[in-house]
């Protein structure tokens, strides 16, 4: 693990400058009726292993502290985006 | 002769010799005609320089204490201590040679078939193998007095080999404006062009002086780049620093490694390879005295031939593979192999044959010269993920795709022609330059130029496919590090580890020093022949770092992976007021300064002062704080009126509780939050990370645990204290319970909250740090007239302990939801979504299955956190804290139980050694049950 991330704030800097928080996934609404005990319990518990891209959840720990995504593949980590969740995206934390 | 010898004098296995300036150890002992430089690993069959390249095995000694040196990199200096190693009593002498006779009791695999069982009997096998087998001892008076580095670099372009290739590449990229690194393992650049005289042209000199001045190339020479890891990040060992460089862009130009041939006894000393021959001769000025045979398939052969010749060798013979070998000065036998070495310890002739096998004709001489094609050095591409295919036409890997990022040039590329190799170095430092700066077309436009060219050159000397002799026989070694001939990879294969990982790993081939450098290309040759299979479909073995070996010590050098020691203001009060400290994560803390009975005294009869600037501080404003709270903690906070405190938990979605602390309100949009000690960080992502999903929200938060100091000022007296130091009224109904305000404490600006963690009137003072010690000081000495004293951890966590005050991440974990953690009035679950709201409602809908109950005992036993707690015969739960209690006059604690013996007066049993005692639940606290003192 020695690739860079673009920390959307401070520019590209080393991996081991941010704490990975895992893919960004949807927080299904919890009072939803809809949403059975399975789905939450999925949300709560399972971890899509993704073999390619995904987006994810990175914080800038040793720095500006800021939570951002990026798109990166898994497979070769690549890093092909990074950006500040942008309001009009529905994902939880 | 030896008066010719200006310069240094070393030791060399208690000898001493004599050595030119700029020679090497191994140069100087070939002139003084040293030519047993080790035994090998297992046969202790005697070794010499075979490649002077630092690559193979056969130079390894311990230099001054250092084990595993290659004396053949190492510039001869006065004073040197030059052991050889791997021999008894000496390398000359070696009675352990005797296991060459016994090889036929030391098959493939020998380890794995003879040593493991009787298991019992492994720990001497153990004992015997690492006596014998090991390489090299470490020398512990010595071994640790090296101090390793590390050095962070980075830069645009990154030049992996300094010879004809990477020097034009560099040049390339620095004229398009990049910021190159040149990095090359050897202490002059030039690469083979070095000691390869025919093939350098005058314009080299001209490129190295252009790279050394050129004020945009770093050189790093004597470096070696030991990994290429992902994102380009390159591990390079340079003496006793690692430097960790970091590049865009990566040129790999390492060249190639010359091979040996595999024929019975080619580890004899004086069996040569070309350029080993080529680095005595032009780099360390020695001679080859004697006769000489040279065996090959390709120019470098002849030119060798040549050169020795001219420093007074005489060419026996040059024993050519190829069917129309070039016409020569020197007797050319054609269509001809090697078959045998002769000689016992260094050659007396070269047994010359047809690949038939029979007939065959010895030529007596003292060396054997092998110019039979080189191996592409491109483990460092394989690392960075390259593809590399097998170009059956020219015998070599090719790079089928890139990593990201990387680019190769010359020798390893294929190009053997130094013209052919310095233009494909150009291609590269343009296509470097290009892929950096996409938009200026001009540089993939030159870089196109040049590579048609390239294209278009003359196709080089293709190497034949020769890397065995056919001559049956039992000593062909293929790889020198382990000893393994040839014989056994075919055993092995006809055993079954067919794979090339897995032959790699059985009969140990390439597992040696040289990681494969000297075996690879013979290893895939028989296994493929074995198989008849082709080079592409053997495959090769995984390439992993390091490319080289390193000492440990420079993985593990100094380097700014320090462990963060964090000291509150009061820390040198606490020290000199004789205070045993204590660690809580990275902060230091005093556990105690009397004695915990002492100190609980004074808190519970009078006062006490503790320093919590270790808590974790995070101040929020803005607009959305309080919608922000409600939503993160289960309790309510829309009600919290300024100039109030709140207690308060953190759970995440599943309900588990992650911290405590308090939350104050100071203003209408300002809170002022504390979190436990070390937790300061994770609460804060933690808030971070959900206010991330929620960007429309104003709230503003900052971390400002290091810039506060702390202290709770506890005991019936505290008000009194307090009193004497501040304007503000202190009284009950002004301060009451739980009340936050801001105001001067002994003139400095304070936020004193009124809460009670150890259960009696208290007030947390708040103070910026720098202001820790000066109000510490005055409450110690307005306290005086009342006795107050210093508590410590210990105290404190006894105080709160009556009072059942659990403490996150001791008293729970992560399975301990707050309903079931003794604290189900704090989660509101009438609020509208909060982090964990669905499974606690779960949670609580279902009941609890244990909870964290308090429980004192009548006996003297204190039982020690994690005792086991059994009911109905199994485990039922554990103790988390326990300690006798004044005010209970017994032992008190807190523990985990199942539910069903979770009620006030329920019995529970605890194993404690193997006894069991009993135990009584108790709802209330130990102490001060309605909680008038704290109130008070
Ligand atoms: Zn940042």
């Amino acid at each position: 693990m020695s690739f860079q991330l673009d920390c959307p704030n401070c520019g590209i800097r080393p991996v081991w400058e941010f704490h990975f928080g895992g893919p960004s996934r949807k927080r299904p609404e919890p009072d939803d009726p809809a949403v059975t005990e399975r789905q939450w319990a999925e949300y709560l518990y399972n971890r899509p292993n993704t073999c390619g891209e995904q987006t994810e959840w990175w914080y800038h720990r040793s720095a500006c502290k800021t939570w951002f995504l990026a798109r990166r593949d898994t497979r070769t980590d690549q890093v092909l985006e990074t950006r500040l969740f942008a309001p009009q995206e529905a994902a939880g934390g | 002769m030896a008066d010719s010898h200006e310069g240094v004098e070393f030791e060399f296995d208690g000898k001493t010799i004599r050595a030119r300036a700029g020679q090497t150890v191994s140069g100087a002992l070939h002139a003084e005609g040293e030519h047993i430089l080790s035994r090998s690993f297992k046969y202790h069959r005697p070794r010499g320089l075979l490649c002077a390249s630092g690559r193979c095995p056969n130079c390894l000694c311990t230099v001054n204490g250092t084990p595993n040196v290659r004396i053949c990199t190492v510039p001869a200096e006065e004073g040197l201590v030059v052991k050889t190693q791997n021999a008894w009593p000496r390398v000359k002498f070696d009675l352990l040679s005797i296991f060459d006779r016994l090889h036929k009791f030391m098959p493939v695999g020998f380890y794995y078939k003879m040593m493991y069982k009787p298991r019992w009997m492994w720990p001497v096998w153990e004992k015997f193998i690492r006596r014998i087998a090991g390489l090299g001892n470490v020398d512990r008076r010595t071994g640790g007095e090296a101090t390793y580095d590390k050095l962070n670099l980075f830069c645009d372009v990154a030049v992996v080999g300094g010879g004809w290739a990477g020097l034009s590449a560099a040049r390339e990229a620095a004229r398009a404006g990049m910021s190159v690194t040149l990095i090359d393992d050897q202490p002059e650049l030039g690469g083979h062009l070095r000691f390869d005289p025919d093939l350098a042209d005058a314009g080299l000199a001209d490129v190295i002086r252009d790279v050394r001045e050129n004020p945009a190339i770093q050189v790093w020479d004597r470096a070696t780049v030991f990994g290429l890891y992902e994102g380009n990040y390159l591990g390079i060992q340079r003496g006793n620093r690692m430097i960790r460089l970091r590049a865009r862009e990566v040129i790999v130009t390492t060249g190639g490694w010359e091979r040996p041939l595999v024929f019975e006894n080619n580890d004899l000393p004086g069996v040569l390879l070309a350029s080993a021959a080529q680095r005595l001769l032009h780099l360390d000025h020695c001679t080859f005295e004697g006769d000489a045979v040279v065996v090959t398939d390709n120019a470098q052969g002849y030119r060798v031939a040549r050169q020795l010749a001219a420093a007074g060798t005489n060419i026996a013979a040059i024993v050519d593979v190829r069917e129309n070998p070039p016409a020569s000065e020197f007797q050319v036998i054609k269509e001809r192999t090697l078959a045998r070495a002769r000689g016992a310890r260094h050659v007396t002739g070269a047994v010359v044959g047809r690949f038939s096998g029979q007939p065959q004709s010895t030529i007596p001489c003292r060396w054997i010269i092998q110019a039979v094609g080189f191996t592409p050095a491109n483990s460092l591409l394989y690392q960075n993920g390259c593809k590399l295919r097998h170009d059956e036409a020219r015998d070599h890997g090719i790079v089928k795709t890139y990593a990201r990022g990387t680019q190769s040039a010359g020798t390893v590329n294929g190009h053997h022609d130094p013209a052919a190799a310095a233009l494909d170095g150009r291609c590269a430092g343009l296509a470097a330059a290009a892929a950096l700066r996409p938009n200026d077309s001009g540089l993939s436009a030159s870089r196109d130029e040049l590579a048609a060219k390239l294209a278009a050159w003359p196709a080089g000397e293709m190497t034949s496919r020769h890397y065995v002799s056919p001559a049956q026989a039992k000593k062909k070694f293929v790889c020198l590090c382990e000893d393994v001939t040839e014989k056994d990879v075919c055993d092995a294969i006809a055993e079954g580890y067919s794979n090339i990982e897995t032959l790699k790993r059985y009969s140990t081939v390439s597992m040696g020093p040289c990681q494969g450098k000297m075996c690879q290309g013979a290893c895939i040759a028989i296994c493929a022949r074995e198989n008849q299979q082709s080079i592409e479909q053997t495959g090769v073995t995984t390439s992993r770092p390091p490319e080289q070996p390193l000492p440990l010590g420079l993985l593990a050098g100094r380097a700014l992976h320090f462990s963060l020691v964090r000291r509150t203001p009061m820390h040198d009060w606490h020290l000199r007021n004789g205070a045993t400290m204590m660690d809580a994560g990275n902060w230091k803390r005093p556990q105690v300064y009397t004695t915990v009975e002492q100190e609980y005294e004074a808190v519970r009869g009078r006062a006490g002062l503790v320093d919590v600037s270790t808590l974790g501080k995070i101040e929020l404003r803005g607009r959305d704080v309080v919608k922000f709270l409600e939503f993160i903690y289960p309790n309510r906070f829309e009600n919290l009126a300024v100039g109030r405190v709140r207690y308060g938990v953190i759970c995440d979605d599943a309900g588990i509780l992650l911290d405590d602390g308090t939350i104050a309100r100071l203003d209408t949009e300002r809170f002022f939050l504390t979190t436990t000690t070390g937790n300061a960080d994770a609460i804060d992502s933690w808030f971070r990370s959900w206010l991330a999903g929620k960007p429309g929200l104003d709230v503003r938060l900052t971390n400002i645990s290091g810039s506060y100091a702390a202290m709770n000022l506890a005991g019936p007296r505290s008000r009194d204290i307090l009193r004497k130091l501040t304007d503000a009224d202190v009284s009950t109904a002004a301060m009451p319970y739980l009340a936050a305000r801001q105001c001067d404490v002994a003139g400095v600006p304070a936020i004193i909250l009124r809460v009670g963690f150890v259960g009696e009137l208290g007030y947390e003072i708040h103070v910026p740090s720098q202001f820790g010690v000066h109000i510490w000081e005055a409450i110690i000495e307005a306290g005086k007239e009342f006795s107050l004293v210093p508590f410590g951890v210990e105290a404190q966590r006894l105080l709160r302990l009556e009072k059942k005050h659990l403490l996150p991440g001791v008293d729970t974990d992560a399975l301990s939801n707050p309903l079931e953690a003794d604290l189900p009035w704090i989660v509101k679950l009438d609020k509208p979504d909060f982090v964990g709201q669905r499974s606690l409602a779960r949670a609580s809908a279902r009941g609890p299955r244990n909870r964290l109950v308090g429980f004192r005992i009548s006996g003297d036993q204190i039982p020690q956190p994690p005792a086991l707690i059994m009911h109905e015969g199994k485990l039922g739960g554990r103790v988390t804290s326990c300690s006798f209690s004044p005010a209970a006059g017994c032992a008190v604690g807190l523990a985990w139980v199942p539910a069903a013996i979770s009620h006030n007066g329920d019995r529970i049993q605890i194993q404690v050694d193997g006894q069991t005692i009993v135990a009584v639940v108790q709802d209330e606290p130990f102490y001060d049950p309605p909680g008038e003192k704290l109130k008070s």
